[in-house]
This record gives structure tokens, C-alpha cells and sequence, in this order.
């Protein structure tokens, strides 16, 4: 390969990320080339011996997502991760996917329940004391409150275990990291 | 495909050498990459990400020296947590190098 191919392909696997990185990430991989061409290599040497440019765009796209999960905990970011780590082909897409999207699903129901929950909550706060309720108008705004407290704590019990599935996944896809893939099978 | 153990043994092995070796002397990736890929056979592209990773994590440091040749040339150094954590880590693999090496021989 070229080096002309090999950093148009590092390009092509780069693309979506900051183009703050994608240039610094660039400008690494020319040092590369200038650095190895100076030693006495010829490009193609170079390219072989710097590996597959379409897995190594895979492995600094996964790192890059994994630091933004962990400056910003937003499910946009989260996703961004799970995406990236589950392309690096580190874990098995077939046997993780179903139980991904299960537990997943588990998660946006306990949330949607969480969120009806504390509407039901403030309904009765409000309304229930009009409403002629058993027990007085007291009981119905203390049982408004209990609901609405109870709900917003479940919420937040929700996010806590959500953000700690999330970190495992990303240790788990990192500790699988096929980094070392090329030493190991030589490239085609 | 090789045994995960091995991938999970050099990938140990190369963060902590890249570490090592920067706990020498600074150094940029073409001559870590370089120096490793011979010493221990790993693909010369790993290195990036693997510096890229050292550095979000704030190991290591970053800075550029002019070049007689080309461009500046960016250096790596050890930061004060990278320093910390080589130790920790030498430590912890000299003692679990010793343990593998003694039931090692005495397997023989």
C-alpha cells in the first residue's frame, strides 16, 4: 500500500470525529511515514508494518467515543460508545446484541414508569385533596408527595445503574481490545 | 485466532513497557514503535491509539521540538500520574513475573 492509500483509508475510517483530532490523528501517522522514509523504508514497507489503517481508525474512534462517555453522561454519548466498542468486533455481536437491547429496554420502561409514576404522584397532590379522598385532603397531599419522592428516587437509582452497565460494557470492550491483532496474525 | 490470555498478556505488557521506556527518557512514537515492535512483535500502528489512550488517561505529556528535518517533532514525557502509576505497575508485575517463573521451573 501506498502512503497516499494508506491515509486516504485512515481518513475515510476517521470521519465524523472532532477535526481537531482527525488532523492531529493525521499529522501522527505522516510523522510516521516521514520518520520511516528518513530510516530508509520504502512507503509500502512502512504501511505494512503500521497495519490495517480501516482497524486502526476503528481502535481511535472507540477511544475517542469511551473519553467523551466519560466527560459527558449523555445518552447520545452513550450510545456514540456502545456503537463503537461493539465495532471493534472485540465482543460478540450475535450472543451480546439481544441481551443488550433487552436490557436496554428493561431500562427506557423502569424510566418510562418512573416518569408516569411521578405525574400519577403530582395528580394526586394536586387533585386528590377536590376529590373528596378517603383519609381527608391531608392524607391525599402527603400521599401526592410520597409518590412524586418515590418515583424521583427510583429515577435516580435508574441512572446510577445505568451509568454503571454503561462502564462496564466500555472495561469490558476495552479489556478485549484486539490492539495487538496484527503482531499476532499477520496482515493479509 | 491466538488465545485471548496472549492478546490480554502483551497488551498488558506493551503499556507498561512504552511506560518504561519513557521513564528513561522522552521519546517520540516512531522510535517507542520502533524499538517495541521488535522487542516484543507488535504492529507499529498500535502505538498511536495506545498513546493517544495513555494521554486521555493523563499519563503522559505532549511537546513539540523543532527539527532539523520536517516539522516539529512531538515528544512524549511521563507526567507525575504516569510516573506513579509505572511504579505501581512494575512492582506489580515483578511480583507476578517471580510467582509464574518459580511454578514455571519447578515444573520442568
Amino acid at each position: 500500500m501506498t502512503r497516499q492509500a494508506f491515509m486516504a483509508r485512515l481518513r475515510e475510517g476517521l470521519r465524523g470525529l472532532p477535526p481537531q483530532s482527525v488532523a492531529d490523528i493525521v499529522a501522527d501517522y505522516e510523522a510516521h511515514f516521514t520518520d520511516g522514509e528518513a530510516a530508509g523504508r520504502t512507503e509500502a514497507e512502512v504501511a505494512a508494518a503500521l497495519g490495517d489503517p480501516d482497524r486502526l481508525a476503528r481502535e481511535i474512534r472507540a477511544e475517542s467515543t469511551v473519553a467523551r462517555w466519560r466527560e459527558e453522561r449523555s445518552p447520545s454519548s452513550a450510545a456514540a460508545a456502545v456503537f463503537a466498542v461493539l465495532g471493534l468486533g472485540a465482543i460478540d455481536i450475535l450472543i451480546l446484541l439481544p441481551i443488550l437491547m433487552g436490557v436496554a429496554g428493561a431500562i427506557i420502561g423502569l424510566a418510562v414508569a418512573a416518569i408516569v409514576c411521578f405525574f400519577a404522584g403530582a395528580f394526586v397532590f394536586a387533585a386528590g385533596p377536590f376529590m373528596d379522598p378517603p383519609g381527608g385532603a391531608v392524607t391525599a397531599i402527603l400521599a401526592g408527595i410520597g409518590i412524586m419522592a418515590g418515583s424521583a428516587s427510583g429515577g435516580a437509582l435508574l441512572t446510577i445503574v445505568s451509568i454503571g452497565l454503561m462502564n462496564a460494557l466500555v472495561w469490558y470492550g476495552r479489556l478485549h481490545y484486539r490492539l495487538l491483532k496484527p503482531a499476532l496474525e499477520p496482515q493479509a | 485466532m491466538p488465545e485471548p490470555i496472549e492478546i490480554q498478556l502483551k497488551k498488558g505488557a506493551l503499556e507498561l513497557c512504552v511506560l518504561a521506556l519513557l521513564s528513561k527518557h522522552d521519546s517520540y512514537a516512531y522510535e517507542i514503535a520502533a524499538r517495541l515492535a521488535d522487542a516484543i512483535g507488535m504492529g507499529e500502528g498500535t502505538i498511536y491509539p495506545l498513546m493517544r489512550r495513555l494521554q486521555s488517561d493523563g499519563l503522559v505529556e505532549t511537546y513539540l521540538v523543532e527539527s532539523t528535518t520536517g516539522p516539529p517533532r512531538k515528544y512524549y514525557r511521563l507526567s507525575d500520574a504516569g510516573k506513579q502509576n509505572f511504579t505501581s505497575q512494575q512492582a506489580a508485575w515483578k511480583s507476578f513475573s517471580g510467582a509464574v517463573e518459580s511454578i514455571l521451573g519447578g515444573a520442568q
